[in-house]
């Protein structure tokens, strides 16, 4: 089942459990030789061009579809997506591989950057209605022709969303409004007319099912 | 009253605490007693924190990526290649 930002009145908890299903928690696959992302993140801080290029090669439709799921604006999304990408080149000497992997920093750097160009323009109500319209049209509005880089996270993808599937609707639906809304539980209580607590319990539920799933796989390699 | 609550929260809780932090769902009134959490567990929180930090990676995979504009990131390469020498 699709993750559905379309309903989000009193959606039933559904009590079927998560299936057992192994999360990656990296990246696309690499050609022979390639660099790493870390290799790639050393560069910027190196201040080559060069690595900054690669990786925005490697990840700019992810960070871009991280953006349009957030804004739902193509214009602005490329405005936002040049912005992130030098603020990844400005601040890249904060990163630390201590603390986690480029693409995550890039992510967290990326979702930040999303949501707060989304409230300073107080475009959520605009943002809600776009929404609705174009998931009754056509509820994967970012289907477009495969390219190199959706092939290569294509297995990806497919596990990701394997096991976000897996849970209720309602949770997904929480998380859904949290990460790519950056709302907050009671903000998600009064759009889908929910108690706090329940909110509360659906997010801790479903985030555990995920990070369970991505435990589970880091454990396995 | 807060460090009493603090200490009465187990890692477990913690834990649960965390991944709604690092998605930035945590209400106001839970932010101070899941800091000062935070502060008694120590390493172990940062370390635990760090790993929540990967759903980001996760949330954003399970996205079909978009496809932008060359002229978009010969943009980019040229206002980066300008700071680079600059």
């Amino acid at each position: 089942m699709a993750i559905d930002f379309s309903s989000t009145a009193g959606v039933p908890d559904d009590p079927a459990e998560a299936r057992n299903v192994r999360l990656p928690a990296a990246a696309p696959i690499l050609e022979p030789g390639a660099p790493s992302d870390l290799d790639l993140m050393h560069g910027i801080q190196a201040e080559d061009p060069e690595a900054l290029s690669q990786l925005y090669d490697r990840y700019n439709g992810i960070i871009k579809a991280l953006i349009l799921r957030v804004i739902h604006n193509e214009a602005e999304a490329d405005d936002l997506l040049q912005e992130i990408f030098m603020e990844i080149w400005n601040q890249a000497k904060n990163f630390s591989a201590q603390k986690g992997k480029p693409l995550g920093w890039m992510v967290t750097l990326a979702r930040r950057r999303a949501i707060d160009g989304l409230r300073k323009k107080q475009a959520y109500a605009r943002a809600g209605e776009r929404l609705q319209t174009e998931t009754e049209q056509q509820p994967d509005a970012w289907v477009h022709n495969a390219t190199e880089e959706e092939i290569s996270f294509s297995d990806t993808r497919i596990l990701v969303r394997q096991v976000i599937d897996t849970l209720p609707v309602a949770q997904q639906q929480a998380i859904n409004l949290a990460f790519f809304r950056g709302m907050s539980q009671r903000e998600i209580a009064a759009k889908t007319n929910t108690p706090l607590g329940t909110v509360k319990t659906r997010l801790e539920l479903g985030l555990k099912k995920i990070y369970d799933g991505l435990k589970e796989l880091r454990d396995e390699l | 009253m807060t460090g009493l609550k603090n200490f009465e929260m187990s890692f477990e809780e913690f834990q649960n605490q965390s991944r709604l932090y690092v998605i930035g769902a945590l209400e106001p009134e839970e932010l101070e007693a899941f800091e000062n959490a935070r502060k008694d567990f120590g390493q172990k929180a940062e370390d635990f924190i760090g790993q929540c930090y990967s759903m980001h990676e996760a949330f954003a995979l399970s996205l079909r990526p978009a496809k932008s504009s060359d002229a978009l990131k010969e943009r980019l390469m040229a206002m980066v290649r300008t700071r680079a020498k600059s």
